[in-house]
């Protein structure tokens, strides 16, 4: 989360918004966004109906598994990545999106 | 007027979250060169003055593919007697502005490995051919019976802020090293860029 909010003015730059999402809850989320000074929005959803729209909750376990994913100004899923984020890839899939399809 | 996003990056969380640990670098292959002036040409990108040979060379895991390295020597002396230094590409915090990042800094750097803290020193320096902070501290934990140095030096590279810094670790009875300070501002004085970071070229 450190490296996204690191790269906020590059993301700026692609005109594209970084969202967080987790299972923590709302207090929890509060407490480590303030930690960490990370100033975009942090979702809590506790009952993970986004983990399992994202199909990455595994069977039976109560956590979300680590993905990343990029949705594009029309709401198509552009970018799929599990594990921790590759900033590097990120922006360089922001650049060529924004090249692509004009400025979205 | 409400801005239109183009995209959403959506970060799924996990619960547990991994902070960088040090090794000391195995590979065989090796990311740098000598100049015929003596420096150090790492992996084409960054030229420095190498410490004296008896400092072993370090390469820091951030597992976000961030440029970190430097190099450890033990020093004289019982445990904890070491003295590492590092460049670090993405120091803990995230403002460009280097007091606030000097604060994001130290929530984080030797959070888990000290109880006392205090900043011994903070200035305005110059650095990579720019304005840049330099902060020197100092920690102690009476219940493990060490304390360390640490000096921390920030600078930019581009928009974003780069750090170097060292820490020497000490039994609480045993005197720092002041001569591998001298060392490192050598290695930071001497530190150069031979090109654009990624961040600059996008």
């Amino acid at each position: 989360m450190e490296g996204h909010q690191r790269n906020l003015y590059l993301y700026e730059r692609f005109n594209a918004r970084v969202l967080g999402v987790s299972r923590d809850d709302v207090t929890t989320l509060k407490y480590w966004a303030k930690s960490l000074d990370l100033t975009f929005p942090l979702l809590s959803n506790i009952t993970a109906f986004l983990g399992a729209s994202f199909d990455i909750q595994p069977e039976g376990q109560p956590i979300f598994g680590r993905r990343t994913v990029i949705i594009d100004k029309k709401g198509v899923i552009r970018y799929v990545r599990d594990g921790s984020p590759d900033f590097k890839d990120i922006l360089l899939f922001l650049k060529k999106l924004t090249q692509e399809g004009g400025k979205p | 007027m409400k801005k239109r996003w183009g995209a959403i990056i959506c970060a799924v969380l996990v619960l547990a979250w991994l902070s960088g640990c040090a090794t000391v670098e195995t590979s065989k292959k090796v990311p740098y060169k000598l100049s015929p002036q003596g420096t150090v040409i790492w992996e084409d990108e960054f030229e420095f003055l190498p410490p004296p040979p008896d400092w072993k060379l370090l390469r820091v895991e951030t597992g976000e593919n961030d440029i970190n390295f430097g190099f450890m020597r033990s020093d004289p002396g019982p445990f904890p007697s070491t003295t590492s230094f590092a460049y670090d590409e993405e120091p803990f915090g995230c403002s460009t502005k280097f007091e606030e990042r000097e604060r994001e800094f130290f929530k984080r750097f030797l959070f888990n490995a000290i109880l006392q803290f205090q900043v011994l020193e903070k200035r305005k320096t110059q650095v990579l051919g720019g304005e840049g902070l330099e902060a020197t501290v100092e920690g102690k934990d009476p219940v493990k019976g060490e304390k360390v140095r640490a000096k921390v030096v920030f600078g930019k590279r581009g928009d974003r802020v780069v750090g170097f810094y060292i820490t020497q670790w000490r039994p609480m009875d045993g005197n720092y090293d002041l001569s591998a300070f001298e060392i490192f501002d050598r290695f930071v004085n001497s530190f150069k860029f031979l090109k654009k970071s990624f961040y600059e070229t996008l």
